[in-house]
């Protein structure tokens, strides 16, 4: 017995009948084989009869529309045909249906990339306040009131006696704080500076910190470490380079260079004709970074380093204007889909 | 910092270029950058002599010159006041091409031809002095180059030093690091001081009120000045450092504290006006006028040299205007004094002055040069300015600054840094960088006080390491740590939302965080808006307290770039005043424009309903329970289309269409859509992974229910009815039709419903399902005035 369900299935399978027909003599198939005397639309209808009355008018009326359709629609598809242009209905050069499909901003696909390389060497993400107290983003890291290690991150002050993280380094205080060594940790996220904005400076931008604090652990393993997500990140085949330098929460400190990837280290105008990119800062945690945080700097060692997203995606991509991450253009943005 | 490598060969005995020597000073610690000191082409130029000059006819500077290189004669027009005849000048010939690209080419100025140009130091890069024509020494030979006659062609290593390394502040800091890298030594330069019988305290006593802020000060006194320019060495070393040259009393005291790194000063005499210094805190706005005519008004953070009664100097940063040498000077006191790092950094925070002084005294300088410095410059003075050193340091020096003595493990250098660098090693390159080392096993290490930074054993190692190199520490791995790395939930979140917000097809936009606060009222109103105390521009003086003022913004900049069709997501912050101030994440998203138009399918223009369904299906997606929408009042969303968003009663974010009129103040006139969820609140909410549910065992029985209702009813009450009348049976009610128009009469709408009925035990009858529909219906009916549709 027919069921009204069968109608919809049948009717499913003529439409996509017509759809594939390339010619005439296909459609007249089509019609006899649903429409015709014992097409099996007509089977439905005759079968009408048995069904009991309460259900009849339903399945009735559902056969009836279905009819209609099919007939309409074998009408229009061999107008086309009449028109002299068999494959009128089918042109294989035709855009596919597209579906809109949104991109992602480039630093936040550079910051996912550069987290999972962290992450799959075991390093925990974790996440701090971008408003901050001195204390956290400046005293607890060894930077000392009245310095001029403080001239080195040029500071915008809030209202409430707090002031807009200048890097993530903060996070690095208050995890020290809250956990028991071993303590691996990476902290991406969004800072402030009070910076005149330019092609090469923004007042705001991303950063991500990371920090190893245990038992024994040496420069050496900071060059592990840094070494082999360069490699993941950056590709194999390029070199390192580690020059002396100053950071008041880490001691010693080196920034860390890579061979230029545009022109294998010969001198282009990207790396400023030295060979060499700069693309973060590190070095062993300063004593008393540690010691803030209660722990014995004779026994705990660590290191740490931070790097620039902003200026990595620079890199890689060779944008040229770090304006374009925060006017949210999305000729720009759309580029990373 | 400039160091001309000329100078540095002075000092230290080296031979590799001065490219290879920024180089390796860069992997020391002193990040450096080798350049030439002039830029251009000084084939053309040539030493010549003004033979003739005459004035030029309508003109009142320009005059006629001719020059003599030796060779040929050159007609010059010259314009400036000081040229002479007889004198020897720097001549520019045709084809010259001098700073900045700057090209020689014959002309004509009042009628008169020119076949070059007669050039001051400004031309020439020397420095930016265009006062006048350089004029060069009689022995200078006709047709020479200039260049090579001054020994100007000379290459400046400019170092980029980290606050850290105040003892790199000077020539003999850096031929310090050099002569360690190398193994070789320093080479001081020497002097003699010949005093006369005079004593210097017989024309000045010394007193320091405040010995914390100003440990020592110390003076000499010297007489009989004749103050005029310096000698040419002097001055090219000045400017080969980017100082300009005064006279000789101020070139000296230049040199010093380049060479040496501890910056001094010179007063006139006569123009302290008593025979003491007394070094003081000024008083509460006490007004006092630097020598570059400016005037401050102080607080006691300022320290002051006085003379007793009112103040000569700004300690450690700038000398006073009163008591400046000038060119009638005779007398001078000569001070060089250690200020403390904190106090001379107050001080020049509070004058708002950054001097060479101040530069080195906050990074720390060395109290214990202070008298070898003072004879240095005295004895060049008394060289090259005629002078008589009075006998005698005035000396005030109350605590004695005693070297720092520390002890460096030699097993903890390699243990930290993971090398293998042998006792020896490190205690050569200490002794390299002066550093005084005793071997008792461990090492006792006297730390110069030139290195104001080293205070701890770690600050030691550093030493070591940086100029052992990084290349010397090898690559290992650390294997400790936690076997599993925990990922937390917001993580996940954070990355499944951009996930489907893309997949929605919303573009991620990054808000930068500040807003103009004039402008983010009129988005949020009264919100209460966190200041920036000290804002980078006029227009964006304070963080942005809803993510509606930043979508806006991007709304409209693409808009003004002709991308009128948008969809943007932003997984930002707001930030709100409070005690402390605190941060919310939100994740905002928006809709304007229309849809791509396609050759399948024309685009149709967005409303409230994609904004809508894009919400909806976020949350589906990221397994949240559906949400209610209550109209409400927003002071950013029209009224008629304002909404708050609520799951399970508590407000998660609010949507609608943006205020027309706040558009407008974006320069925005299409109908935007907004919203703003809480993303912690939406964290909190994620439901658990549901379980499986087995697959139905009995069919599904589809039915459609088409009604005609006034237009005012809700389609969700409607449907919230069916779903309760038609009780566990009915599975599914989707709206697949709704239309207006003449066939449903004015004021009236069709909406069409399709119901899913199953039995999760038996198959359905038809009866039994055509009751529950036909219940439905007349519930409907009942309850709305619904007429039901027919077939």
């Amino acid at each position: 017995m027919p069921d009204i369900k069968d109608i919809g299935v049948l009717l499913a399978e003529a439409e996509s009948a017509i759809s594939m027909a390339n010619s005439p003599d296909d459609l007249e198939a089509i019609s006899i084989k649903y429409l015709g005397r014992k097409g099996q639309i007509t089977a439905v209808l005759r079968s009408l009869k048995e069904v009991p009355i309460d259900q009849r008018k339903e399945l009735g009326a559902a056969t009836n529309k279905a009819r209609v359709k099919l007939e309409q629609e074998l009408k229009e598809a061999a107008e086309k045909f009449s028109k002299g242009d068999k494959k009128a209905n089918f042109d294989p050069t035709l855009p596919g249906v597209s579906h809109r499909i949104g991109a992602i901003h480039p630093i936040t696909k550079v910051l996912k990339q550069v987290n999972q390389s962290f992450e799959r060497m075991g390093f925990e993400i974790a996440k701090g306040p971008e408003i901050e107290s001195d204390y956290y983003n400046f005293e607890g890291l060894n930077f000392p009131p009245d310095h001029p290690a403080r001239d080195m991150q040029d500071t915008f002050y809030v209202e409430g006696d707090m002031l807009l993280r200048t890097h993530t380094s903060p996070v690095q205080v208050r995890t020290l704080k809250n956990s028991k060594p071993p303590v691996k940790i990476i902290a991406p996220g969004k800072n402030f500076r009070n910076e005149a904005i330019s092609s090469r400076a923004y007042y705001t931008f991303y950063q991500i910190e990371g920090f190893l604090v245990d038992e024994g652990v040496s420069m050496a393993d900071l060059k592990g470490v840094l070494n082999a997500f360069c490699r993941d990140f950056f590709g194999e085949g390029l070199k390192l380079r580690y020059r002396p330098s100053f950071f008041p929460f880490t001691e010693p400190s080196a920034e860390v260079d890579i061979t230029c990837f545009l022109c294998g280290s010969k001198g282009c105008r990207l790396c400023k004709h030295t060979g060499w990119l700069e693309i973060l800062g590190c070095g062993m945690i300063d004593p008393n970074v540690l010691e803030n945080a209660d722990y014995d700097s004779e026994k705990y060692t660590g290191f740490a380093f931070g790097m620039g997203i902003e200026r990595v995606t620079m890199l890689k991509y060779m944008i040229d204007d770090i304006r374009l991450f925060y006017n949210n253009d999305i000729r720009f943005i759309r580029q990373f889909i | 910092m400039k160091a001309p490598y000329s100078w540095i060969k002075e000092l230290v005995d080296i031979s590799i270029s001065p490219e290879e020597l920024a180089d390796r000073l860069s992997l020391c610690g002193a990040e450096a950058d080798a350049k030439p000191f002039l830029e251009g082409n000084f084939d053309n130029v040539v030493i010549g002599s003004v033979v003739e000059l005459e004035p030029i006819e309508n003109s009142d500077h320009l005059r006629k010159a001719i020059v003599d290189d030796g060779h040929e004669k050159f007609q010059v027009v010259c314009g400036a006041p000081n040229v002479a005849k007889g004198q020897k000048i720097i001549l520019a010939k045709i084809g010259a091409e001098l700073k900045g690209g700057f090209k020689i080419k014959q002309a004509k100025l009042r009628g008169i031809e020119s076949f070059g140009m007669i050039c001051s130091e400004t031309e020439l890069g020397i420095s930016d002095d265009h006062s006048g024509i350089m004029v060069l020494d009689d022995d200078a030979s006709l047709g020479e180059n200039p260049i090579e006659y001054l020994k100007l062609n000379d290459t400046i290593l400019h170092l980029d030093l980290t606050p850290n390394r105040p003892d790199l502040l000077s020539l003999i800091g850096v031929a310090r690091d050099i002569s360690c890298l190398f193994d070789t030594k320093i080479i001081r330069p020497q002097f003699e001081v010949k005093e006369s019988a005079e004593t210097a305290d017989e024309y000045i006593k010394v007193s320091i009120d405040d010995p914390d802020a100003c440990p020592r000060y110390a003076a000499r006194v010297i007489k009989n000045i004749k103050i005029g320019p310096s000698p040419w060495w002097i001055k090219r070393k000045l400017l080969l450092s980017g100082v300009r040259p005064i006279s000789n009393i101020v070139d000296i005291t230049n040199l010093v504290m380049l060479e040496m790194g501890h910056p001094l000063h010179a007063f006139d005499y006569d123009f302290l006006g008593s025979k003491e210094i007394v070094v003081r805190r000024a008083l509460n706005k006490e007004k006092f006028t630097t020598l570059d005519n400016k005037e401050h008004e102080l607080t006691p953070d300022v320290l002051l040299i006085t003379n007793g009664e009112k103040a000569v100097a700004a300690a450690g940063v700038m000398g006073g205007l009163n008591s400046e040498v000038q060119a009638t000077t005779s007398t001078v006191l000569l001070e060089a004094a250690y200020f403390n790092p904190v106090t001379i950094r107050k001080s020049k925070n509070i004058l708002g002055i950054n001097s060479e002084s101040s530069h080195r005294f906050e990074r720390g300088a060395d109290p214990n040069i202070v008298c070898q410095v003072l004879d240095r410059a005295a004895s060049l003075m008394a060289e090259y300015a005629g002078s008589e050193i009075l006998s005698g340091i005035v000396d005030c020096y109350p605590n004695t600054i005693e070297p720092a003595k520390l002890t460096l493990r030699p097993e903890r250098v390699n243990a930290l840094m993971g090398t293998n660098i042998s006792k020896e090693r490190m205690i050569k390159i200490l002794e390299g960088i002066e550093f005084g080392v005793k071997d008792k096993g461990t090492l006792e290490v006297v730390v110069p006080t030139f290195t104001a930074d080293v205070t701890r054993e770690v600050d030691l190692i550093e030493e070591i390491i940086r100029i052992e190199g990084f290349n010397s520490v090898p690559e290992s791995i650390h294997n400790s740590g936690p076997l599993f790395t925990p990922r937390h939930a917001d993580d996940n979140f954070y990355d499944s939302s951009r996930n489907v917000m893309t997949s929605l097809g919303f573009d991620e936009m990054y808000s930068p965080g500040m807003a103009d606060a004039k402008l983010l009222s009129k988005v949020s109103g009264d919100e209460p808006q966190l200041k920036v105390l000290n804002p980078i521009a006029d227009d964006l003086t304070v963080m942005h307290n809803s993510l509606f003022y930043s979508l806006l913004k991007a709304v409209s900049h693409n808009i003004s770039h002709r991308n009128v069709n948008l969809q943007l997501f932003d997984m930002g912050r707001i930030y709100l005043p409070g005690n402390p101030p605190y941060e919310e994440e939100k994740i905002g998203l928006t809709v304007t424009g229309k849809a791509d138009d396609h050759w399948y399918n024309k685009g149709r223009i967005f409303d409230f309903y994609d904004l809508k369904g894009a919400v909806d299906s976020f949350l589906r997606l990221s397994h949240i329970l559906p949400i209610d929408y209550i109209p409400t009042k927003h002071f950013s969303l029209d009224d008629s289309c304002s909404f708050e968003l609520q799951l399970n009663n508590k407000t998660i974010g609010y949507a609608g269409q943006i205020k027309q009129k706040i558009a407008k103040q974006f320069d925005v006139k299409q109908n935007v859509f907004a919203a703003m969820l809480d993303f912690r609140l939406l964290l909190e909410s994620i439901q658990p992974e549901s379980i499986f549910k087995s697959l139905p065992r009995f069919p599904a029985a589809p039915r459609d229910l088409a009604v005609i209702v006034d237009e005012t009813v809700e389609v969700g009450s409607l449907m919230d009815e069916i779903s309760q009348s038609g009780g566990l049976l009915l599975e599914k009610v989707e709206l697949f039709d709704l239309f207006t128009g003449t066939q449903v009469g004015y004021g009236k709408k069709s909406i069409a419903f399709s119901m899913i009925y199953r039995s999760w035990e038996k198959s359905l009858e038809s009866d039994e399902i055509s009751k529950i529909h036909k219940n439905i219906a007349d519930n409907l009916n009942k309850k709305f005035k619904a007429q039901i549709r027919e077939a």
